[in-house]
């Protein structure tokens, strides 16, 4: 039973990782270097030799064809920790008839895009779960997409031992109570971690487009509610689901993270594009 | 239209209240699953309207359950009254002759009875009137429910005999009411007394009276058909078609009963050789043993039997007493010939007897068959005249008279005859000039009551030639000539073999056996078809067959051993047929007055559940479970389209479509011809051949295209010819047809140009006569000519010293229209005659036809094989 299911998953997971890849790499060729000196491998400049710079730094390759002597530079290229999670709830695993993909499947799409394209930028990357691994190079996409479908997830991100001043990126609906959330921020954030939280919708959820009388299902077993009108609460729910995103913004503001919404009828580059640019570090940071 | 179920109408005024209750009652909800449920927890809706059923929907409903009641209350459309009393019912059907005409509106009378029966729930009891095929007489049936009772009313048939039911049936039945399905003849009033006083009496009749067709009566030249019914008040056209052993009618003859009439008559007049055929005569349009008469030989065979006074010579050529007499009568009468025991011992018509005394004892054996209806034809002769015996129409003890008349001696010249009298069997005969008497037998017969004609023909002088006199049922004529030219030149007429026809017609037919049982052969059942005998059927007494009244034990049929069959008719033993009048007081209708029952309630209880079903995909719609009408479609459509089949799969002949519907057809028939032929003579497996249009289609799936140039072509475009070239450029082969071959100019004239036009720019290697060493005139055949439907002109093929494509030629171009020649209709047939001709120049077309095949399927490869003595010296073997 268990082979034939991670045979199907893993059926499901080559296309998956092309769209990735293929999303990744649309978003990476606008988004360039950090074009700045540090750590690295990749040449940066050459500069002249000044007083403190240590003997051991000088490239007497290039010092040797001109009279001076000069340092090789790399590139920054400190590589930094992205903690990745996606709601895998039983809220995630459903689309209604508006969209075209369920949300989990957008959450799973956008992390490991993000994950390939951090990963090219030769950072590290790995799943807030317990028990995950850290992921470096350019073939760990296909590692963290396996280790992706075997991990189970709550609503909210779990507590994992992560490492201090890593980043962290939190891709779900979001539709849990809004203590339970800030609950799961704040202890990121207290450790101490930046991060960004991505609400990924449903346009039925962002719209709820129904009318009429509707016996609405939850995706538990218990909730059940009756609307007699459904137009007559859409305004009513519109409101609440503002109040909610902006508790949610608040809540992310407070920690110093960054807050999104994306809709599954929206196309997956342009939240990538907000994501990454969202982690790119600010000049003067870093 | 009437309700089995009124009460059930009572549900009707309900609908209102359930237009009510679905009107306040909210419909079910759709059922959508929402993830964000928690936002929409505790929210009021400002405008709290519960949605309504739509009015549509809440009508579809209606209506639905409208059907639904309407049902339920049983509605039968065209039903007829109820039955008339309560209790059970007596359901009594005449199964006489006369009821085979109408029997399947007898059946659905019964029927629509029983329908009514079963409606109320009565039980019913069946009775018939007629004796049933094994002979037991009807009984009626226990009473029990309608539906058991419907496959003993589906078994009944007809009975080709009379029914007469009487009182006696009826004894011990106490049924409710009665129905009964009347035959509307010949019923004893007892009968229907006691009817009438089982119980309300309901009595359907066909208005239409039944005919009933005698045996004809046989006379001189004529049979006399003769029909009886009851009289009706217009006149009615009965025909009657006289029909020989195989079915063919010979003679159609209309009878009419006039107004009031219940019997008629018309003749039928046939030359004997039909008339000997005849083997039945049947009304037409009618079924049952009454509209059908059987003939046998009474009505036919006249068999003569010839005697002459000398045994010798009888037949010497225009010397002989007989030699005139059977000539004139062997082409339409059976001749016998015999001592006289052995000729009486079989039947006999007519015993022609020329100029022979007869002995004492003959005298009295011949008699009495004289008296039974045998004709005697006497000639007087020279011993007749000496010694007259009893056997003449005339008594007269001793000699005859004899007057001679012309001659050397005498002064009178011989005198011709007188023209025939009106009422004699000769009336009519047109007397030759040429007819002398120069010697006659002189004797008067007497003029009496019984027979007021006994000089049937006279000579000019008044003198009598033939006379007659009737003895018993049969009858003596004594020509008082000889049969031979001795007396007379009435021989050597015409006239004689006309008269001499005339009186073997006029004779009675063959009297059978006349003594014993006839066994039954085959007999009639109530339809009239003939069949095996029925279980009780026994032997009927030869003497009483001609009037024997029908019955069980002896049913209309053919009876007797095969030398004698004898025919009992079912018209033999009844002289008329009258109405029965009403049973008294009974409510009377007609057997085909209403149609048959047609219960509605099947038809609105499918009409409602079709809208409850209807009703149910638009609620599962409202409720959010959208059903794709598509997929449903789908489903019940299932796969529409047939593919394609795909070329690749089996190997096929194409054509090169012209364009020219009839050219095309030509092709594809004559490819189809071929493949059939060359699946059936070689182990190729080709399918029905394919259309091409070079350009368009994938080719190379072809090994042979056929390309019928038409007078008319006209350049081919630059993809066509690419593709052409290309395909025989890549192993594929042309066959080119302009076919116009070996015919002239006579066929497709122009198309030699039209070749050049149209080939203008295909690749064609340099070619050669087609030569019989040629791997193609071996491949499968050893052929020396290639011809189609035309032949003579030589078939160009690449030349031989080629090697290009394994030396086979790409390309193989004639003119003897061999699609013409291959092709096969539908049928079967060849529609194109081959020219010259011949099922040989067939025969070589498909020869060269399967050998093009295997030259396209096998390349050089007969080729190879051609050369393997050279091949194996070269091994050193």
């Amino acid at each position: 039973m268990t082979a034939l299911r991670a045979e199907a998953l893993a059926a499901r997971l080559p296309p998956l990782l092309v769209e990735a890849q293929r999303v990744a790499a649309t978003v990476a060729q606008g988004v360039h270097g950090r074009r700045r000196v540090g750590q690295g491998d990749s040449f940066w400049q050459f500069r002249p030799f000044v007083t403190g710079d240590a003997a051991s730094r000088i490239d007497w390759r290039q010092s040797a064809r001109a009279d001076r002597t000069y340092i090789r530079e790399t590139e920054w290229e400190a590589a930094q920790t992205v903690a990745l999670w996606r709601d895998g709830g039983p809220t995630m695993r459903w689309r209604s008839r508006a969209a075209e993909t369920e949300k989990i499947a957008r959450a799973d799409l956008l992390l490991l895009a993000l994950a390939s394209l951090l990963l090219r930028a030769g950072e590290q990357v790995r799943l807030i779960a317990p028990g995950s691994r850290m992921i470096a190079g350019r073939g760990g996409v296909e590692r963290l997409a396996a280790e992706l479908d075997v991990t189970q997830s709550g609503a909210v991100p779990p507590d994992a031992p992560l490492p201090r001043h890593a980043r962290a990126v939190l891709i779900g609906d979001m539709l849990a109570p809004l203590p339970e959330l800030q609950t799961a921020i704040a202890r990121l954030a207290s450790r101490p971690i930046r991060g960004h939280v991505l609400q990924v919708l449903d346009p039925a959820e962002a719209a709820l487009p129904y009318t009429g009388r509707v016996r609405f299902e939850g995706m538990g077993e218990q909730e059940r509610l009756l609307v007699p009108r459904c137009e007559g609460v859409r305004e009513g729910y519109a409101a609440r689901l503002a109040a909610h995103q902006a508790g949610l913004a608040a809540i992310c503001a407070a920690a110093g993270w960054s807050f999104a919404v994306h809709r599954t009828d929206h196309s997956p580059e342009s939240a990538l594009l907000g994501l990454y640019h969202a982690l790119a570090p600010h000049e003067g940071r870093g | 239209m009437v309700f089995a179920a009124p009460w059930v109408l009572l549900a009707l005024p309900a609908l209102p209240l359930l237009w009510w209750l679905l009107r306040v009652t909210p419909p079910v909800p759709r059922q959508e699953r929402f993830p964000a449920i928690r936002l929409l927890l505790d929210l009021r809706s400002d405008a709290e309207t519960p949605a309504h059923t739509p009015l549509w929907l809440l009508a579809l409903r209606m209506v639905a359950a409208g059907l639904v009641i309407l049902g339920l209350a049983r509605p039968v459309l065209d039903a007829g009254q109820s039955l008339a009393g309560a209790g059970d019912l007596l359901l009594v059907i005449d199964d006489g002759w006369s009821t085979a005409g109408t029997w399947s509106m007898r059946m659905e009378a019964a029927e629509r009875s029983l329908t009514r029966a079963e409606r109320v729930g009565a039980k019913v009891m069946l009775l018939t009137t007629a004796a049933g095929f094994d002979g037991a007489a009807p009984v009626s049936t226990a009473a029990m429910p309608a539906a058991e009772l419907r496959p003993r009313l589906a078994a009944l048939r007809p009975k080709p005999w009379p029914a007469r039911p009487t009182p006696a049936l009826l004894a011990g039945l106490h049924p409710g009411s009665v129905v009964y399905v009347a035959s509307g003849i010949d019923t004893l009033p007892a009968f229907q007394t006691t009817l009438a006083a089982l119980g309300p009496v309901e009595e359907l009749r066909d208005p239409a009276a039944p005919l009933l067709l005698l045996p004809p009566r046989s006379e001189a030249d004529r049979l006399v058909l003769r029909l009886v019914s009851p009289p009706r008040d217009q006149p009615r056209d009965c025909v009657v078609l006289a029909q020989s052993g195989d079915g063919s009618s010979l003679a159609r003859v209309v009878i009419r009963l006039a107004h009031g009439e219940d019997h008629a008559e018309a003749a039928l007049r046939l030359p004997p050789e039909l008339r000997n055929r005849l083997t039945r005569l049947v009304i037409e349009g009618q079924s049952g043993a009454g509209a059908m008469v059987l003939l046998d030989e009474r009505w036919r065979r006249r068999p003569v039997g010839l005697m002459a006074g000398s045994v010798l010579n009888t037949d010497s050529p225009l010397t002989g007493p007989l030699f005139y007499v059977r000539r004139a009568l062997a082409p339409f009468a059976e001749l016998r010939d015999g001592a006289l025991g052995a000729l009486l011992g079989r039947e006999l018509s007519v015993l022609v007897l020329a100029d022979r005394v007869l002995e004492p004892d003959e005298v009295t054996e011949l008699g009495a068959w004289i008296e039974k209806g045998g004709t005697l034809i006497r000639f007087a002769g020279p011993s007749l005249a000496e010694h007259a015996d009893g056997l003449l129409p005339f008594v007269r003890a001793g000699g005859a008279a004899e007057r001679r008349m012309g001659g050397a001696m005498s002064w009178t010249q011989p005198p011709g005859l007188a023209a025939f009298e009106a009422d004699t069997p000769f009336a009519g005969l047109a007397v030759p000039e040429e007819v002398h008497v120069t010697r006659q037998m002189l004797a008067t017969p007497p003029v009496t009551r019984a027979d007021p004609h006994p000089v049937w023909a006279r000579l000019a002088d008044g003198t009598p030639l033939v006379t007659q006199a009737a003895r018993g049922a049969g009858r003596i004529v004594l020509f008082h000539v000889t049969a031979n030219a001795d007396w007379s030149d009435l021989p050597l007429s015409g006239l004689f073999v006309d008269m001499m026809r005339r009186l073997v017609e006029q004779s009675a037919g063959v009297a059978s056996v006349s003594e014993g049982e006839l066994a039954p052969v085959a007999t009639m059942d109530g339809f009239g078809t003939l069949g095996a005998p029925n279980a009780g059927a026994g032997a009927v007494a030869a003497g009483a067959i001609g009037g024997e009244l029908a019955s069980s034990r002896h049913p209309p049929g053919v009876y007797g051993p095969e030398a004698g069959r004898r025919v009992l008719n079912l018209g033999g033993g009844i002289a008329r047929v009258s109405e029965a009048p009403p049973v008294p007081g009974a409510m009377e209708g007609a057997i085909g007055g209403t149609g048959a029952e047609k219960p509605l309630a099947p038809w609105l209880i499918a009409m409602a559940l079709g809208l409850l079903a209807v009703d149910l995909l638009l609620s599962l719609r409202l409720r959010g479970l959208w059903l794709r009408p598509a997929l449903i479609l789908m489903a019940f459509a299932g796969p529409a389209f047939a593919d394609e089949p795909n070329p690749a799969l089996v190997t096929r002949l194409g054509y090169v479509v012209s364009g020219d519907a009839s050219i095309d057809s030509v092709s594809r028939l004559g490819l189809a011809g071929l493949s059939e032929y060359v699946n059936r003579r070689t182990n190729a497996a080709l399918g029905p051949p394919a259309a091409v249009v070079p350009g368009r289609d994938d080719l190379s799936f072809y090994p042979l295209l056929y390309w019928p140039v038409p007078p008319g072509a006209a350049a081919q475009p630059a993809a066509w010819l690419a593709t052409v070239n290309d395909y025989m450029a890549h192993g594929g082969i042309v066959l080119i047809d302009t076919r116009n071959g070996g015919s002239g100019e006579g066929f497709a004239e122009g198309a030699d140009a039209a070749l050049l036009r149209a080939s203008a720019g295909l690749v064609v290697p340099p070619l050669a006569p087609l030569a019989p060493s040629h791997v193609l005139a071996r491949a499968f055949y050893l052929l020396s000519d290639y011809p189609g439907r035309y032949a003579g002109d030589p078939v160009w093929v690449q030349r031989d010293q080629d090697r290009t494509n394994d030396s086979v030629s790409p390309v193989i171009i004639g003119g003897h229209d061999w699609a013409s020649a291959w092709a096969v209709d539908e049928q079967g047939r060849f529609p194109f005659a081959t020219i010259p001709g011949g099922a040989r120049q067939r025969t070589l077309a498909y020869r060269f036809g399967v050998n093009l095949v295997m030259y396209a399927l096998t390349g050089n490869y007969k080729g190879d094989q051609v050369h393997i003595p050279a091949m194996l010296e070269r091994l050193g073997q």
